[in-house]
């Protein structure tokens, strides 16, 4: 017969005459008792053996039991104390006898309860007398507690009872098992048994073959940690540009792509920003060296752009006085904000042209050449947004706005009159903090200037409005330096720590 | 955006409003739209605001405006002055530097600070609308000290705006001896923070007396006609490229002077005939303060604003920020205009727009009520973005960590580091470059870099992906990164010269990893687009040779994919193999 390794084992040492205890057993095979345990019972089940069950009660000295069985019990401490200061004959003080006795503590309380239990002798109004009649040598608490020290047992029921109640010993119950051979088990031993291994992992070839039913499973330490997976994830600020864009969606905007490297023409110019304004200066701006120019603008919208710019757009306009160069339009950078998909857009170079109404937006990186900070990038996204409508007022805007901010969490929005190029009304957004409830800017926009718009042939209103997606992750994550979070000095363990947002 | 600083008092005495409190003072600039920002060394108020309104660079400007906040002034501010006795007579400019204005200020008191509030003014015009004093550059003299030459044509006194030799001499304001333009600009120290300005003219600009030379534009004036809080009768003469800005620069400056007592008086600007476009041979009187005229239609204001108003609430607003208005009616269709006339102070105003926010500051923005748009229209994501996020989806499926690295970089990390040659930007040789592999293609160069570590954009993402992995030696492996992300090369046959585009970047770096980890998942993500996939083998100086392939997806060679090569890893500080693979985004379209 075929049997796992415990079960050859168990069955090996089992006797037809003798029981022998699982406990042993296990000694003798060097299995674990459970080992052992669970494969008696299966080689019960296979009637090769039987398996009987008493229960055994073993008391052992608790710490304090161990400490009264070197030294002494207490009151015995007491009763030889008095003894040896003639408490025999006249009552004795009983502040001496603690010292003499060497007690200190708990040990006085429980000394003086079981002395005057035993009857050693009594305490009236802080003085001892012993009773000569008893000899402390025969206390059989205390004989009990010499008798467990030599690992003897106690038969007396209630001596055990008491040192139990004194909490000097513990009493603990076992089941003990113990096995016989059957006759069957005998047969098979003569017939002989072979071992089969015990299995580490579970095969298919183990299921398939029903050899599982008679193999053994080495047992796991299922509590131990094991080493941790890590999940892929998406970049936190993914996460939040991917929130940004259903909210969007879900408003009704329709999403815009375009060139990061682009001309002057279309971050600058075609926004009415004049050729001179300070942000066009390269201190802010990324010029690109090579290649150095965009081959193609339209040059009618040039020429629409021009005007505007030197003589502004309709009844009472006058335009800047700033120098105009397309040489200097059509050089290219890095765009400084996303407001150039925009221009695109609108000057139907994008999609076409277009007729109002639309919502578009985008969430994709712009580039600044300014100081770096824990807020501050050289690399940054912008969300952009903007509608048009055949009309379009403050309060379309600051309506848009309002909804927008609530799906953050961002509330009471108040609109500072700011001033930008490009826009007129502008304002700045500031909103409070939905968990420091500070007040914070939160965004830029306002409705685009005609000399914006003309040039680009749109006869309807159009407002937008800008926010830095850096600003709403660290808004809704808690993250403290943006420089942890994008980039290549990024810590994994940021990422695979983050909470999720959602 | 401008901070200048204000001494509360000189506030409240410009603005009548000796009781008030700094809070209190503090809360009505704000609703102007200045910003308190702190306080000096000295106590004054720090207010910071936006660059349009730049008659508030001065504190009398401020008081202008709050005055008229408070309701205490109504109507235009239009400043009178006495006719000219001075000339400044044009001729023989730096073509550079053609134009010239100035006005003359008589029994102005500059003790109490007032002379540091006008230098204030000055240096935040310069940094402004001078844009650096290229623009515009203001000079400041004392009247005394300067004598007129008898002009020809009658005119009493004049002085000359020209240019000089380069051995001319005079003596610069903080400094005691004679200097040559050229000593100017190389060795003085406030000449040589200007130098720029004037470095590639023929002849440097010059204005002369009939003493001699007094000023060298726009770097610095002479010490004989400095001003002192002692002087009490000012001659101001600015320069620039462009004659409306130095114009506006002047309006601002006369209308301070003129609210610290000043009288003003006109200069002539006499043009020679070889000046510039239409003032060739032109005679001009300055300071110019003729208003101007913007028509705002009552329609107009109540569509922006989106709230109905009356008339009375207009003209109130219109008032209160210091224009003036006249009301027209059509008889006809009854449509309501307002010709609002524009003060010569106010240098912001550029179209009739710029009144409508007026109205709506004075009326309060946060009294109008949000209302959603009534406007229907379809949202929908770009196709690109969203096969973007579906291989990103599948790659983080696959158990790879999404990064988001900086398209800027510089050479040696895209290159170098990654054992690739930098591409010559020799157009001959960069073209017979018949061995191209993934990542050299030609970079787009940024010409003022913040530093050294950004100077192009990245060709390719692993790159980046090897930084990441080099900063995290110290956290667990395996580390499986991936990013779906920007590149671009050069490329003429882009409108912009540069071909941007999205590409897909992978990694497995483990203690033990090999080929078929990365191969294997590569085959489930174009498995999962419904694309093919081919490995032909193939040589990149990035990866072990004999462990690296072509990826061919439907067909078409579109990255590499491989084992990185250990002079690779080992020049990252890395001690564990990686391999990875990188490809065009678009190929899974």
């Amino acid at each position: 017969m075929q049997l796992p390794p415990t079960q050859a084992a168990v069955l090996k040492a089992a006797d037809a005459q003798t029981k022998r205890d699982v406990t042993e057993i296990a000694a003798e095979t060097d299995e674990k008792p459970e080992s052992v345990t669970r494969a008696a019972f299966e080689l019960e089940d296979r009637d090769l053996i039987t398996v009987s069950e008493h229960v055994e009660v073993s008391v052992e000295l608790t710490e304090e039991g161990e400490r009264y069985a070197t030294e002494s019990l207490p009151e015995i401490a007491l009763y030889e104390a008095a003894v040896d200061a003639g408490a025999a004959d006249d009552p004795v003080a009983l502040g001496r006898l603690i010292g003499d006795a060497g007690l200190d503590g708990d040990a006085v309380d429980i000394a003086l309860a079981n002395f005057a239990r035993k009857g050693y002798g009594e305490v009236d109004s802080g003085e001892v007398t012993v009773n000569p009649a008893v000899t402390s040598t025969e206390d059989a608490e205390m004989a009990a507690l010499d008798t467990l020290v030599e690992g003897g047992s106690i038969e007396d029921e209630s001596i055990l009872e008491e040192i139990d109640r004194r909490g000097l010993v513990e009493r603990s119950e076992r089941t003990v098992r113990a096995v016989t051979l059957t006759d069957e088990g005998i047969t098979t031993l003569m017939e002989g048994i072979e071992t089969t291994e015990t299995i580490d992992r579970l095969t298919p070839d183990l299921l398939t073959s029903g050899e599982w039913e008679d193999v053994e499973f080495t047992d796991y330490n299922v509590e131990a940690e094991a080493s941790e997976k890590q999940s892929g994830r998406k970049h936190p600020l993914r996460q939040t540009a991917d929130r940004v864009k259903d909210v969007l969606v879900g408003m009704g905007f329709q999403e815009m792509q375009g060139p990061t490297v682009d001309a002057d023409f279309w971050i600058h110019d075609c926004l009415f920003m004049p050729q001179d304004h300070p942000a066009r200066t390269h201190w802010d701006r990324f010029s690109i060296e090579n290649p150095g120019k965009i081959d193609d603008i339209p040059s009618d919208l040039v020429e629409r752009v021009e005007t505007a710019h030197h003589e502004g757009v309709g009844q009472d306009s006058e335009g800047y006085h700033s120098p105009w160069d397309e040489d200097f339009a059509r050089q290219l950078a890095l765009r400084g904000h996303t407001t150039s998909l925009t221009s695109r857009h609108l000057a139907g170079e994008s999609l076409g042209d277009l007729e109002p109404p639309q919502r578009f937006f985008s969430v994709e990186k712009a580039y600044r050449n300014d100081e770096l900070d824990e807020t501050h990038l050289l690399e940054f996204y912008q969300i952009e947004g903007w509608v048009m409508a055949e009309e379009l007022s403050v309060r379309d805007l600051m309506g848009t706005f309002t909804e927008f901010y609530e799906q953050f969490g961002i509330t009471d929005l108040r609109f500072k009159p700011t001033y930008n190029p490009y826009t007129e009304p502008s304002f700045e957004l500031f909103g409070r903090h939905p968990e420091t409830d500070e007040l914070i800017e939160i965004g830029n926009s306002g409705l685009f200037r005609p000399e914006m718009l003309e040039p680009l042939e749109v006869d309807c209103d159009v407002m937008a409005w800008g926010l830095a997606l850096e600003r709403l992750m660290m808004l809704a994550s808690g993250a403290e330096d943006i420089r942890d979070v994008h980039g290549t000095l990024v810590d994994l363990e940021f990422l695979r720590t983050e909470e999720v947002t959602y | 955006m401008p901070v200048i600083n204000v001494d509360a008092d000189e506030l409240r005495r410009l603005t009548g409003q000796e009781n008030k409190s700094e809070e209190e003072l503090l809360d009505d600039v704000f609703e102007l739209g200045i910003e308190y920002e702190g306080e000096t060394e000295e106590g004054d108020l720090k207010l910071e605001f936006e660059p349009d309104r730049l008659d508030w660079l001065s504190v009398e400007g401020m008081a202008r405006s709050l005055r008229y906040h408070y309701g205490e002034d109504r109507g235009l501010d239009v400043l009178s002055m006495n006719d000219p006795e001075w000339t400044i007579e044009v001729d023989n400019t730096p073509e550079e530097r053609p134009y010239v204005t100035g006005a003359v200020v008589r029994g102005v008191d500059l003790s109490d600070g007032v002379l540091d509030s006008l230098i204030q003014l000055q240096e935040k015009l310069h940094a402004t609308m001078g844009r650096g004093r290229a623009k515009g550059a203001i000079g400041v003299h004392d009247l005394t000290m300067l004598k007129g030459a008898p002009l020809t044509d009658g005119a009493e006194k004049s002085i000359r705006y020209t240019s000089m030799s380069p051995d001319e001499r005079f003596v610069p304001l903080e400094s005691n001896e004679e200097m040559t333009p050229q000593t100017v600009i190389e060795e003085h120290h406030m000449g040589s923070e200007y130098a720029d300005l004037v470095s590639g003219m023929d002849q440097y600009p010059a204005i002369y007396d009939d003493i001699g030379l007094f000023s060298f534009p726009p770097v610095i004036n002479g010490q004989r006609t400095e001003v002192t809080a002692e002087s009490r009768d000012l001659f101001i003469e600015m320069t620039g490229t462009d004659q409306w800005t130095i114009d506006r620069m002047l309006n601002i400056v006369c209308y301070a002077l003129s609210a610290r007592g000043g009288h003003l008086e006109g200069v002539r600007v006499s043009y020679s005939d070889d000046a510039p476009g239409e003032y060739a041979g032109a005679q001009v009187e300055r300071p110019d303060f003729s208003t101007k005229i913007k028509t705002v239609s009552h329609d107009r204001i109540e569509t922006t604003l989106g709230v109905g108003l009356d008339r009375e609430t207009v003209v109130d607003c219109l008032e209160r920020t210091g224009l003036a208005q006249t009301v027209k009616e059509d008889d006809e269709t009854g449509a309501v205009e307002y010709e609002v006339e524009v003060p010569p102070y106010r240098v912001d105003v550029l179209h009739p727009v710029d009144i409508i926010d007026d109205i709506g500051r004075a009326y309060g923005f946060n009294e109008l009520e949000p209302r959603y748009p009534d406007v229907a229209t379809v949202g929908k994501r770009h196709e690109r973005s969203r096969l973007e996020d579906a291989v990103r989806e599948t790659l983080v499926g696959l158990g790879f960590e999404d990064l988001l690295n900086f398209y800027m970089t510089n050479e040696a990390e895209n290159y170098e580091r990654m054992n690739l040659t930098v591409p010559s930007t020799d157009d001959a040789s960069a073209e017979s470059n018949e061995n191209a592999v993934v990542g050299d293609d030609e970079p787009v160069t940024i010409l003022e870099t913040y530093s050294e570590e950004y100077t192009i954009m990245r060709t390719w993402a692993l790159p980046s992906i090897m930084q990441v992995l080099e900063s995290n030696t110290h956290r667990a492996y395996p580390q499986h990164l991936a990013e779906v992300g920007l590149a671009m090369t050069v490329d003429e046959s882009e409108n912009t010269n540069v071909a941007e585009y999205r590409t897909v970047a992978l990694a497995m770096a483990d203690t033990e990893v090999s080929y078929e980890d990365i191969r294997g998942r590569l085959q489930a993500l174009t498995r999962q687009f419904d694309a093919t996939l081919e490995t032909p083998p193939t040589d990149h100086p990035s990866f072990i040779s004999g462990r690296c392939a072509e990826l061919v997806i439907n067909g078409t060679a579109v990255g590499v994919v491989g084992e990185i090569h250990p002079g690779v890893i080992v020049d990252h500080d890395i001690e564990v193999p990686i391999v990875a693979a990188e490809f065009r985004l678009d190929a899974l379209q």
